[in-house]
């Protein structure tokens, strides 16, 4: 949904809208009952998506007397794959977590000290509304001039909607620039699509900084791993560390940090010097192929000369090179979903895409798929149109600033002052900038310099206690959420409900925005007729109750219906009924879904019959046998690959050389650059950062059941750089960057490359507030300098250099 | 039944899944050394070069259990299906159990004042015909089955594999079966040079006469 700010009136139209809130009404399913409960207990089975990551794996919610005593997996849903993981499981401690926020909070002392007193849901909001009633009467209904962000999440949409379509302001943040945007881009721009890989039938795979052991991702963690270690999918692990995904590897290879470009663009010269590509395929489906051999030759991308950037052998690269095109199509360069490392990020994803699509692995049944995607009837809600709005700030920050904003670049505006017009105020909606955006100081000092900040969140973060306004929100548990279709090979629906009511005074988004909504909407309807003078030339012909009503003023419009309402109309409206039945008591809907259904055994489900399952997608532009192709395991995999196909790019296939970027002062194809990579001085580390799988970034970081899993993070540090310190296990040692410096406890290993330095994110919090969390280990972000790559705004987390010393 | 479990260990990814989901399930005591089930970490370098195994582990459910034997007040007892469980009111602390245990598998469970251990989640494998780690694992790490029945999942499977025991040196006839890799390489890496590698056709015998034997204490 895309919204113009600053247009006329007249070309104002409905805006779609998949998304509106409301209450939901707490009906819940009985899934199955025990035949053995206790006399007295009142079982229920609920089922439920859990919000303890962003995969979305359905589970079902056991509750007795009223109590969430257990999450299960629900099989029907086949993305999660009857599966729940570490923190899936301990999400019952997310719901009962001691210090979750209870109540409406508003600032008593100064910004940060903690200091807040108890309020009603009416007295926060009326608060909001002084200060915004203040801030957009100075600012002349500027909108733009209170940003908001947003963690990733289901009712995600929810609070755009109210924030973007309704209040109108066009400074929107989320994770994108702060995660895989580089990644998306790159994919969709060269192939079409970021698409998924089908790790279930791929046989050769190089998962290079991808992490999917401690980073799980469903399907591909649960694919993936069953299949390695001589069961039909070859892994190549290309990481600066050895995780617990190298260990599942055929070959590991340790890469220095930040050259994954050079690595990959030396594996592609090798495949078209030794012409092992699908020269086929290629002829069919790629244009501008002749640029990019070119350009790949004449830069001589040798592996001799990969081997001094990456640290990574020669011979190695030749030979995965040639092991790679040997299994393709069914070989991917795996995509990844991580934050962007270095400048040549981009470029780096582009040439990832480029030597899959080398060996036709695309679209084609163990390569990179496209899936497909259930349709959801939408909703409408008219989006105001306030002539004084203004663009966002840091919209020339980089060659493409997107919706979701770079926010590295605004953040440094702000808190610099350098932003065209005044930033007053920000509403943060699930994200903790204090601990996920890199240079902690610089984010501290942005939000000290605005009039008023509201943090909308269900744990008092370190981010919440820098607001005036803290609003708490009920977590996945007690809330009906937006019904969701996935877009996969066995595509599905599936739907959040409620499993118990909101605790405390927590309430869902929808309700929150509701409520805001209903307290702002006159008020700032004051400010805009007394400043916007499109609205004023309109209010001579129109009276004033009609035109506010017509024109989307009445911002709480689109919450006024119950959630469990709008879901209903979505589905039904284009599957009917007996689908909406079927959601509501399995969790989960796909046509057929009751038929196709299998269990095989206690830890297997079919939810697709082999034949039924969507591996390509994409429209053939040439005659073919489907019968013989589609389904028959007797037909050549690189036969089926070969066929010419439309790819969802601006020339229908596979983009070589982006002519438009270049007029953006970009790289119109994947080049390395040598004085973007940052080198290592001696004495220096370049450190880096990553996941695992018991925390979700810094988001479950008060669990006390994954606490006991990990109760602080450690510096990895090689052994031998690591002996000649000094440092031994478990000493405290300072580590310092151009923005900051931490303490952490050491941890040298042999399964860290040398002049790196590694921990995980997450944690490190400064938050009283958070009983479990605090302090514990270091927080990366307080470390990484605020730099962005050029294309995006993507802020750059691996290229900073830090200094070690023994405390 | 005799109820046992076979370990696809070369699935494990240590998530601690399973971990979490037994405490979940069971309400075990917190704290990081109170687990009834855990994923043992062998790591190491060969000439310069990291390596880990890993051996996802809980109690072993001996037909020969050392922990019922040596128990003064039979608080340690055979359930129905050879499942070794701890009657916590009869359970004295004297922490024999924990010292005959080959597996380490107990621990003292500080609010029932009584040792704790796993039970494979005997108040759901009716229900829901499985333990929760076994349900709740990504990469489906376990297979829970009868031993007894023919034709129930895990004996299949044990028909097809071949397996070891942890520990096998201490005759307590364990019920935790790792399967080992099919491919050679692979199984080289993950075992000892002495580790028995056993058929179904092989240890049938010796486990169907150490059933009939102590299965005359398994209480209903």
């Amino acid at each position: 949904m895309k919204v113009e700010i600053s247009r006329r009136r007249f070309l104002q139209g409905s805006v779609a809208l998949s998304v509106a809130g409301g209450s939901a009404l707490g009906t819940t399913n009985i899934l199955a009952d025990s035949k053995e409960k206790p006399k007295n207990t009142l079982v229920k089975k609920v089922p439920t998506i859990c919000e303890m990551c962003v995969n979305k794996c359905a589970a079902i919610a056991t509750v007795k007397n009223g109590i969430v005593t257990k999450l299960d997996p629900n099989p029907y849903f086949p993305k999660s794959r009857n599966m729940l993981c570490a923190r899936g499981a301990a999400g019952v401690h997310a719901l009962y977590d001691p210090d979750r926020l209870k109540y409406p909070l508003i600032r008593t002392g100064q910004r940060g000290d903690g200091q807040y007193k108890r309020a009603t849901w009416d007295e926060a909001f009326e608060y909001i509304k002084e200060k915004m009633v203040k801030i957009l009467d100075e600012e002349k209904d500027n909108r733009s001039c209170i940003g908001y962000c947003a963690g990733e999440g289901l009712a995600e949409h929810t609070y755009k909607t109210f924030m973007a379509d309704k209040f109108g302001s066009s400074n929107f943040l989320n994770h994108s620039t702060i995660c895989l945007q580089t990644a998306v881009s790159g994919y969709t721009l060269t192939i079409g699509g970021y698409g998924q890989a089908d790790l279930e039938n791929a046989k050769y795979v190089i998962m290079a900084g991808a992490n999917r052991a401690e980073a799980i991702l469903t399907p591909d963690t649960m694919d993936l791993f069953k299949r390695t270690r001589g069961r039909g999918a070859k892994l190549v692990v290309v990481d600066p560390r050895f995780t617990n995904t190298a260990m599942h590897a055929d070959t590991f290879v340790g890469i220095k940090p930040g050259t994954d470009l050079a690595f990959v663009l030396a594996l592609t010269y090798v495949a078209i010097v030794d012409q092992v590509y699908n020269r086929n395929y290629v002829a069919k489906n790629f244009v501008d192929f002749d640029k990019y051999k070119k350009h790949i030759l004449d830069s001589e991308y040798t592996p001799e000369w990969a081997e001094k950037i990456t640290g990574v052998s020669a011979d190695v690269i030749c030979k995965i090179a040639h092991d790679f095109m040997a299994a393709a199509p069914q070989a991917i360069y795996y995509q990844g979903r991580r934050s962007t490392w270095a400048k040549n990020d981009f470029q780096l994803r582009r040439a990832m895409a480029l030597f899959t699509a080398l060996g036709g692995g695309i679209d084609v049944k163990g390569g990179i798929v496209f899936g497909h995607k259930l349709a959801l009837g939408e909703h409408t809600t008219t989006a105001p149109m306030y002539a004084n709005a203004k663009p966002r700030i840091e919209k020339n920050a980089a060659a493409i600033i997107g919706a979701t904003g770079s926010w590295v670049a605004w953040r440094n505006m702000v808190a610099e002052g350098k932003t065209p017009y005044p930033i007053r105020g920000m509403f943060v909606y699930k994200q903790n900038p204090m601990l996920s955006v890199p240079d902690t100081a610089r984010t501290k000092k942005m939000f000290e310099k605005m009039d008023l900040v509201v943090v909308i969140d269900t744990m008092p973060s370190d981010t919440a206690m820098l607001a005036d306004v803290i609003l708490p929100e009920c977590t996945y548990l007690e809330r009906e959420d937006p019904v969701q279709a996935y877009a996969s090979i066995e595509p599905a629906i599936i739907i959040r409900e409620k499993v118990i009511e909101p605790m405390y005074e927590s309430k869902p988004v929808n309700d929150i925005m509701r409520g805001l909504a209903e307290k702002l909407s006159k008020p700032l309807w004051e400010i805009t007729k007394k400043h916007d003078e499109d609205v004023q030339s309109e209010l001579e012909t129109t009276p004033e109750d009609e035109f506010y009503e017509e024109n989307g003023f009445n911002l709480a419009e689109p919450f006024m219906h119950p959630q469990e309402e709008t879901n209903k109309h979505m589905v039904v409206s284009k599957h009917g009924e007996e689908a909406w039945n079927i959601l509501r008591e399995k969790g989960v809907y796909y046509p057929n879904m009751l038929t196709y259904f299998k269990k095989i055994n206690n830890n297997t489900y079919e939810c697709y019959p082999k034949d039924k399952k969507y591996y390509s997608v994409l429209k053939l532009e040439e005659a073919f046998d489907a019968t013989a192709f589609l389904h028959d395991t007797c037909v050549n995999p690189a036969d089926i690959a070969d066929l010419k196909r439309s790819f969802n790019t601006p020339n229908k296939k596979v983009e070589c050389y982006l002519g438009s970027m270049e007029a953006k002062g970009i790289d119109a194809m994947p080049k390395w650059r040598e004085e973007d990579h940052v080198k290592v001085p001696a004495g220096k580390f370049k450190f880096i950062s990553g996941r695992h799988a018991q925390f979700t970034q810094n988001a479950t970081q008060n669990n006390i059941m994954l606490l006991e899993l990990m109760r602080e993070n450690y510096a990895w540090i090689n052994d031998k750089e690591a002996e000649k310190l000094g440092i031994k296990f478990g000493d405290l040692i300072e580590i310092t960057s151009s923005v900051g410096k931490i303490r952490i406890k050491a941890y040298p290993t042999a399964k860290i490359v040398t002049e790196t330095l590694f921990f995980i994110h997450g944690f490190g919090a400064k938050s009283e507030a958070l009983t479990f969390a605090h302090r514990n280990g270091a927080s990366d972000n307080e470390i990484i300098e605020g730099t962005i790559e050029p294309v995006f705004g993507c802020s750059v987390m691996h290229d900073t250099l830090v200094s070690v010393r023994k405390v | 039944m005799n109820y046992a479990m076979a370990l696809d260990y070369q699935n494990c990814i240590n998530c601690k899944a399973c971990e979490v989901a037994c405490k979940e399930e069971n309400g075990v005591q917190l704290g990081a050394d109170k687990q009834r089930i855990w994923i043992g970490v062998v790591e190491g370098t060969i000439f310069g070069k990291p390596f880990a195994n890993l051996y996802p582990s809980q109690c072993n459910h001996c037909l020969d259990a050392p922990c019922v034997s040596v128990c003064p007040t039979n608080a340690s007892h055979f359930a129905d299906g050879g499942i070794v469980k701890v009657d916590a009111h009869k359970c004295i602390l004297c922490k024999g159990c924990m010292e005959a245990c080959p597996y380490d598998a107990r621990f003292v469970d500080d609010t029932m004042v009584a040792v704790d251990k796993c039970t494979f989640c005997d108040h759901r494998i009716g229900e829901e015909g499985t333990t929760a780690c076994q349900a709740t694992c990504p990469t489906k790490v376990r297979m829970f089955g009868d031993l007894d029945d023919e034709n129930s999942d895990l004996v299949k499977l044990l028909k097809t594999k071949r397996f070891f025991f942890q520990k096998e040196y201490t005759n307590t006839l364990p019920k935790l079966f790792y399967i080992l890799p099919d491919d050679e390489a692979y199984a080289k890496q993950s075992v000892s040079h002495n580790t028995i590698i056993h058929t179904w056709a092989d240890i049938k015998p010796l486990y169907d006469e150490a059933r009939t034997r102590r299965s005359k204490e398994w209480r209903k």
